[in-house]
């Protein structure tokens, strides 16, 4: 499993690929080698062969010459016994042994098919006379060069007086030497080892060489770089790679690095971005939100006011009724009786059956309202002289800010003295008769807009936060059964946005509430 | 007592019904008419000292019928009875020659005191 997949990998496949070509360029690199030293000293061999067998046939010819044939056995047999000489042999052209090492040999006739023979005595062809050498397998480990020259005629020979040979005659005999190839073979089979050794040592070497190479220059870069894209894959953006080498393993890890920045760079931007984003629809969907719920309240109000009308125009006539003939009735009974007081009462509630339906009406506002350049601390003075006198307000402090420069505002004075008035009302009820009610007016430069604000601050008990969002909605009150009709806010909520204003609140349990009115204002000029 | 031919005009039973209740005790003489046709055919038949009409009416408005009878009949007042009021629908009353307008729902002083003014303005 492991050698399969160290295989699998790109160091497995290069040491795999050129350690097999290493061993195949090294078994054939050996098997040259030595057969090129094998044949060099085979060559060597036979070179030596021939001089020796040379020096047989320089050494016997006198003895030839002189026909002094123990001279000549003795020579052979002196050369024969010397180191690495098997034996010697000189052979007449019959083939018969004339001379030899071995002595027994002396007089054996060979035939001409014997292998010694066979060298020179070619069938269908005529007898060599040039030097030969064959090898032959000797009886123990070694091999055994065999030379054979031939002793061709020459003058000396013919002309001898011995036994001389016919003149015609080419080859006399021949000179034959089995040499041993002991030491040649022993020097080869030890050249071959000291080959094979050197061989494998060099593979080694250079094979644990390759793979030291193959491992810092490949391996382990690759293994960086994989783990490098597995970090960043793993979402680790901050995760840098060193290799500091200027070949392409360098460049690659020096680009992967880049690239991991870039990457980081662009998350970040994209994380940027997504967070600023979420940020700027959360805005926008609160203000769609806001310009909803006004788009809901403002719906609200036109239906109410709507249904105001109709309502009213329905319900007046039969209150004229009730209210008339209560009246009728009550003449009928005099002051202090029970049926009196009774009647009285549903007087008094017809009558603020007519008060609620009045108070709808201020949604019922069917024309426009009549709006002309108005000083709104005027519209302020005059609906303070209304209230000034009425009972509730015996215990509350009136004090006036006005700026004296207010700039005026476009309006409808009677609209404007609704909304006042009702804002005075509500203070003075919120502060049970009792206490400090301040208002103010100022000019407010606001984007390059000019606004007029007024201010009323009371010194009520606040309100409370549940109830805050519900302050301008039509038929909120809290004030008890048959005070409010809980149409004030509500009316002059509408009153001022009709004016493109503003009524917003601030308020303080225990402390008071401050509402302000913000109008836009006119310069004396435009 | 006080004297004088009143005509109310009025879509509504109870409106009716509550003025005559309210003025023919006082001395008044009290006609009524359910629309603003009938009211001014009555209106063409006998002169009356004052009109009082309501403004919204199925066929004709109270101000179409005010219209006509300061047309024809200059002298005759007319109190304009109206369920709502509105600045605009005021004005237009007053310019067209109404004396007043009244609201309902009204109480019978202020009725009374309404068409007393009315009746002693016009002999003056």
């Amino acid at each position: 499993m492991l050698v399969k997949k160290s295989l699998q990998s790109l160091t497995g496949k290069l040491l795999f690929t050129i350690g097999t070509l290493m061993i195949i360029g090294s078994t054939l690199f050996w098997f040259f080698l030595f057969r090129h030293q094998e044949k060099e000293l085979l060559q060597n061999s036979v070179k030596y062969g021939y001089s020796f067998v040379d020096y047989i046939k320089k050494s016997t010819r006198y003895g030839m010459l002189t026909f002094q044939e123990l001279l000549i056995q003795q020579t052979v047999e002196a050369i024969g016994s010397a180191e690495g000489v098997l034996n010697v042999r000189i052979l007449d052209s019959q083939g018969r042994v004339k001379y030899s090492s071995a002595k027994e040999d002396v007089g054996v006739i060979l035939d001409t098919k014997a292998p010694i023979c066979r060298t020179c005595h070619v069938e269908g062809g005529p007898t060599k006379d040039t030097p030969s050498w064959s090898i032959q397998r000797g009886d123990k480990d070694f091999r055994i060069l065999n030379i054979i020259q031939p002793i061709l005629n020459e003058t000396a020979c013919y002309t001898s007086t011995c036994h001389a040979h016919p003149k015609d005659q080419r080859v006399l005999g021949i000179i034959e030497a089995n040499l041993s190839l002991e030491i040649l073979d022993k020097s080869i089979k030890q050249q071959g080892i000291a080959i094979t050794i050197y061989v494998l040592a060099f593979l080694f070497v250079i094979s644990v060489v390759l793979c030291l190479i193959l491992w810092n220059l490949v391996s382990t870069p690759v293994s960086m770089l994989a783990k490098g894209m597995e970090r960043v894959a793993g979402g680790d953006l901050d995760y840098t790679i060193n290799i500091n080498r200027k070949d392409e393993m360098g460049e690659l890890a020096n680009a992967f690095n880049a690239m991991n920045a870039d990457l980081k760079k662009a998350k970040n931007e994209l994380m940027d971005w997504g967070n600023t984003l979420e940020k700027k629809v959360q805005e926008k969907t609160e203000a769609i939100h806001r310009a909803q719920a006004q788009l809901i309240h403002s719906e609200k109000l036109a239906s109410l006011g709507r249904m105001a009308a109709g309502v009213a125009h329905e319900i007046n006539s039969p209150l004229t009724g009730i209210v008339t003939f209560g009246h009728l009735l009550l003449k009928k009974f005099p002051p202090g009786t029970q049926e009196r007081e009774d009647i009285e009462v549903i007087i008094d509630q017809a009558n603020r059956c007519s008060t609620i339906i009045k108070g709808l009406l201020g949604f019922a506002r069917a024309s426009a309202a009549e709006k002309a350049l108005t000083n709104i601390n005027d519209v302020l003075h005059s609906s303070m002289n209304i209230v000034r006198n009425k009972a509730d307000f015996f215990d509350i402090k009136l004090i006036t800010n006005f700026d004296p420069a207010l700039l005026r505002v476009k309006a409808d004075s009677s609209q404007l003295q609704q909304v006042f008035l009702n804002m005075i009302m509500n203070a003075a009820d919120a502060m049970e008769g009792k206490g400090t009610l301040t208002l103010t007016t100022r000019n407010i430069s606001e984007n390059g807009r000019d606004f007029v604000e007024v201010e009323f601050r009371d010194t009520g008990p606040g309100i409370p936060a549940d109830n805050l969002e519900k302050l301008f909605e039509p038929f909120f009150t809290t004030k008890p059964v048959g005070k409010g009709t809980g149409l004030g806010l509500a009316v002059s909520h509408g009153i001022i946005q009709d004016h493109d204003g503003k009524i917003r609140v601030k308020t303080k349990i225990n402390e008071g509430s401050t509402f302000f009115i913000r109008l836009p204002a006119q310069r004396e000029n435009t | 007592m006080s004297t004088g031919k009143i005509l109310v005009v009025d879509d509504e039973d109870i409106v009716r019904t509550s003025c005559s209740r309210t003025l023919s005790p006082e001395g008044y003489d009290v006609r009524l008419a359910k629309n603003g046709a009938e009211g001014l055919k009555m209106a063409s038949e006998e002169r009356f000292d004052l009109v009082l009409t309501d403004l919204k009416m199925p066929d004709m408005d109270g101000i179409e019928v005010l219209r006509i009878i300061k047309e024809q009949w200059p002298e005759t007042a007319v109190i304009i009875v109206t369920g709502y009021q509105t600045v605009d629908t005021a004005v237009k009353a007053i310019k067209l020659g109404a004396y007043d307008y009244i609201e309902k729902p009204f109480t019978p002083d202020a009725l009374i005191t309404a068409v007393r003014e009315a009746l002693t303005n016009k002999q003056e």
